[in-house]
């Protein structure tokens, strides 16, 4: 998980969207028969009479018109004001565009469902026995060069990414919770103890605790070609050949050539294990946000990497593309700087002499904002007011009964009035309990067309309700000055606007454990710690406690707010007609070897 | 005796205002700018008194993007925000900050070059190689960073900003202009008649280029006007809630603003246009005045 602005955002999101393409998993509700025509479910939505469009209209999943050809290419536009680094190999790679291009031409031996849990349909299968995991690799697996994956090559992965000299961003909890791995990095030991390769194809993991997120998305499944990789040593391999020039994979596609930082062009791996891919040949190039609409109408791109929802209601009427669309999962939130980071401890240290301590102050600046009224006026429907800290994207903990709290501007008076927040020099706005003034300061980012209105808009509101509430330094904040400033606890902010997206793993740790650098908010308590220990808990494997646990989480949240959240999200991309076989989001059963078109050139707009 | 007066009183040599004033009045083009120049500035000016800048800038949620039509002269913005109010205000932050930067940058390069071209010498040599060094400074990027650092800025310290790059043009140009002057026989006969330096320099040197920095400064103003505005559409500039001409200009960055929704930087773009063109035309006829052998009237 990580912080992000929202194109940013966007691009993570759409590489897990991706990944799951060539995942696969239970059939979606909503995706049907895949391989016939299915008009009827995928026809492009229309705004209501409102103007308002809504997310539950789009479908995921291509409609197929038309006979696809043979072979044929397809564009891919990745969608980004800069160009992508270039460290192409899931072991070593940082920025989110470069994991768009390695999506293309490798993948993740297990594959997942839609509730983001590893299924046995991948290029892998897996067995679990207490805190042993048996994995076996499909026979008809092999890299692009011919090799077969071997379980070595999984091995060797978690050798390098575990080595003292490992300069990548992986190593972390998911793999200090192998059995041995810890002394293997301290260099005590010469093998990790808890993994075991039985043979070729199969190999032994032992974990030291097993939780249900271990299951979602904590066993690193992307093995090293060892016969490639195994001279280089440890601290050269990031800016190797293999990983710049020739990167290696076993996906669907092989690479052709590589334009560094601008363009990939991909050929069909006809050995793929899923079968031959029905295109012949893949580009990948690099867009510029500001002309995404452009490419698009003049088939320069058959499909991009993410589309910028504020300008969908001008462009929903394109006649050549059709719009998918999917709930993300991510949003927008306002949080309340409640504490300190004690980076010695590793700890957040909740203050409760902070000027937002007192929780009715909370409770009010969340009842005395109006989010469905920006979430229509805004994006036009396409991002809604949001209710809990759990997004409606994982709908197996996101708790529906749960209202949030709504816009009323009485009650946020009446709890305000009640906790002392009252206007004594009559200058129209509140002091504090204490008679001081109260100015709460208020950290926004900068970036996406709206950030300035939409800041303007909640600082009126709050006035309303007559808080006073000013800009830091009377203007927004760029991305990384605004988390550099939240991250250190700068005192001048108090409440921030932040945005987060969610791990396919549910836990909630990474954001309000008190552990967690990434708690920007600083609060914590007993009931919250006691409530997301629970949440991975052995007991938490019962889907049904595990509900209960993060509803009951959900409901402390919304009581305590150290945060509110006030918009959840959606994406929508524009697919070319001539595209077949193409879906977003996760467990929709379609992979990137099926893709095709229905002709050779992108159809233009009309 | 009565005759002798009378023939003293006849020919008088015109003076610099009524050649100006006939030069301007000779260049029609010249002088509808300086209509036009007036009537906007009386205007923004006058009309800014009676709006309120809080509300304009006060994003209302139900009239986002509406076109143009009676509630809205000029429709509205992203923000529900009044174009026509914001053009208004735009017009004379703008305005007002031209102005200030040309006369910081006035006041200030006058007294250098003037100090520096009159004593000459050692003097000279060390202010130019001060100015010099303020030359070389990375002009925009300087001003990036302050505009980056400093927490609050107003009209004041987005001026006081570039004032501090913008007055060695100025300066320069008066140097050499206050060094052919300080040799001409009127300074030399006030020196033995004893007059101090400061006199010298600022009653008697001074008027005699006053010319010189009117022109100048006329032609600096529509430059100062492009650069805020540019800065503005940077996204260096003011922060939207306090709108400039550059800030108007800036939502056409946005691809759907630019095809779609014109009203909201048409009117601003045009304005710009209309008021450096003027402020030129009007810089050019009092060039002209100031040289006898290009003058019209």
């Amino acid at each position: 998980m990580t912080k992000t602005s929202l194109q940013k955002l966007l691009f993570a999101i759409m590489l897990v969207m991706l990944l799951a393409l060539a995942a696969c998993g239970g059939d979606d509700n909503e995706s049907g028969d895949t391989d016939s025509d299915n008009d009827s479910t995928t026809e492009e939505s229309e705004a209501n009479e409102d103007g308002l469009f809504s997310i539950d209209d789009f479908s995921n999943i291509k409609s197929n018109e038309g006979e696809a050809i043979e072979g044929g290419s397809f564009t891919y536009g990745l969608v980004s004001d800069t160009a992508f680094e270039g460290t192409l190999n899931w072991n070593f790679y940082s920025g989110n565009p470069d994991a768009e291009v390695i999506t293309w031409f490798d993948e993740a031996l297990l594959t997942w469902d839609e509730n983001y849990v590893y299924t046995n349909d991948g290029a892998a299968t897996y067995e679990a026995d207490g805190n042993t995991f048996t994995f076996t690799i499909r026979d008809n697996v092999n890299w692009h060069d011919g090799e077969p994956v071997t379980a070595e090559d999984w091995l060797f992965a978690h050798e390098v990414i575990g080595h003292p000299d490992y300069d990548g961003p992986r190593y972390g909890t998911d793999f200090t919770n192998i059995e041995g791995m810890e002394e293997y990095h301290a260099g005590e030991a010469d093998t990790i103890s808890g993994i075991e390769v039985v043979d070729e194809k199969t190999l032994k993991i032992t974990y030291k605790e097993v939780t249900p997120s271990l299951v979602t998305g904590s066993i690193w499944t992307y093995p090293l070609a060892k016969h490639i990789f195994e001279d280089i040593p440890v601290a050269d391999m990031s800016s190797s050949d293999a990983v710049r020039k020739n990167p290696i994979g076993f996906g669907p596609f092989k690479v052709e050539t590589i334009v560094p930082g601008e363009s990939v062009t991909y050929t069909k791996n006809e050995d793929y294990w899923r079968g031959e891919p029905k295109l012949d040949s893949v580009t990948l190039k690099v867009i510029n946000p500001t002309v995404v609409v452009n490419e698009l109408e003049t088939g320069g791109v058959d499909t991009v990497s993410s589309f910028p929802v504020d300008q969908y209601p001008d462009n929903s009427d394109l006649s050549n593309v059709e719009f998918l669309g999917n709930v993300d999962r991510a949003f927008t939130y306002m949080g309340f700087k409640l504490g300190k980071w004690d980076g010695d401890a590793g700890k957040v240290v909740p203050d409760p002499n902070a000027k937002m301590a007192n929780k009715n102050l909370r409770q009010a600046m969340w009842h005395a904002v109006d989010n469905s009224a920006v979430a229509d006026n805004f994006y036009h429907g396409l991002r809604w007011n949001a209710t809990t800290l759990i997004p409606p994207s994982h709908p197996e903990f996101h708790d529906e009964s749960n209202p949030g709290r709504e816009y009323d501007v009485d009650k946020a008076n009446e709890l305000l009035d009640e906790a002392g927040y009252v206007d004594t020099n009559d200058d129209g706005f509140r002091e504090d309990p204490d008679g001081e003034e109260l100015v709460i300061n208020f950290a926004s980012m900068s970036g996406g067309d709206t950030a300035e209105p939409i800041a303007q808009y909640y600082i009126q509101s709050w006035e309303n309700v007559g808080l006073k509430v000013e800009l830091v330094d009377g203007r927004l904040m760029e991305f990384n000055t605004f988390y550099d400033r939240v991250e250190a606890d700068d005192p001048e902010i108090d409440i921030y606007q932040g945005a987060w997206g969610v791990g396919i793993d549910i836990d909630p740790r990474g954001l309000w454990g008190e552990t967690a650098a990434y708690n920007y908010t600083r609060w914590t308590s007993e009931e919250n710690e006691s409530l997301l220990a629970d949440g991975v808990s052995e007991e938490a494997f019962e889907v049904e406690y595990r509900q209960e646990v993060y509803k009951e989480w959900q409901e402390l949240m919304v009581e305590e707010v150290p945060a509110f959240p006030t918009l959840y999200r959606s994406v929508v991309v524009p697919v070319n007609n001539r595209v077949h076989n193409y879906a977003i989001g996760d467990g929709t059963g379609i992979y990137l070897h099926e893709l095709a078109v229905t002709q050779e050139e992108p159809i233009v707009a009309e | 005796m009565e005759n002798k007066n009378e023939i003293e009183q006849v020919e008088k040599s015109p003076s610099g205002f009524s050649i100006i004033w006939r030069e301007i009045v000779r260049d029609k083009l010249a002088l509808v700018s300086l209509i036009f120049l007036i009537l906007i500035t009386v205007f923004v000016y006058g009309v800014s008194i009676i709006l309120d800048q809080d509300e304009i800038v006060t994003v209302d949620l139900f009239s986002i993007h509406e076109p143009p039509g009676e509630e809205f002269w000029l429709g509205t913005d992203y923000g529900g925000r009044d174009i026509f109010g914001q053009l208004i205000i735009g017009t004379r932050n703008s305005l007002s900050i031209g102005i200030l930067v040309t006369l910081m940058t006035g006041i200030i390069g006058v007294v250098f070059g003037l100090v520096s071209g009159y004593f000459g010498g050692h003097i000279d040599n060390i202010m130019m190689r001060i100015l010099d060094f303020f030359l070389i400074l990375p002009f925009l990027m300087i001003v990036i960073v302050f505009v980056a650092i400093v927490p609050k800025y107003s009209i004041w310290t987005f001026s006081l900003i570039m004032t501090a790059f913008l007055w060695m043009g100025i300066a320069r140009l008066i140097r050499s202009k206050a060094l052919q002057e300080k040799e001409l026989d009127y300074v030399q006969a006030s020196k033995t008649l004893g007059s101090s330096n400061f006199k010298i320099m600022f009653t008697q040197v001074l008027p005699n280029i006053t010319s010189l920095i009117i022109v100048t400064m006329t032609l600096n103003l529509a430059a100062n006007i492009g650069l805020e505005s540019g800065l503005s559409f940077l996204g260096f500039g003011f922060p939207e809630s306090t709108p400039s001409l550059g800030t108007l200009l800036s939502y056409a960055r946005n691809p759907q603003t630019l095809e779609y929704r014109w009203w909201i930087w048409v009117p601003a773009s045009v304005l710009i246009l209309l008021l450096m063109l003027s402020i030129r035309n009007v810089g050019e006829a009092l060039k002209r005045a100031t040289d006898a052998r290009q003058r019209r009237g």
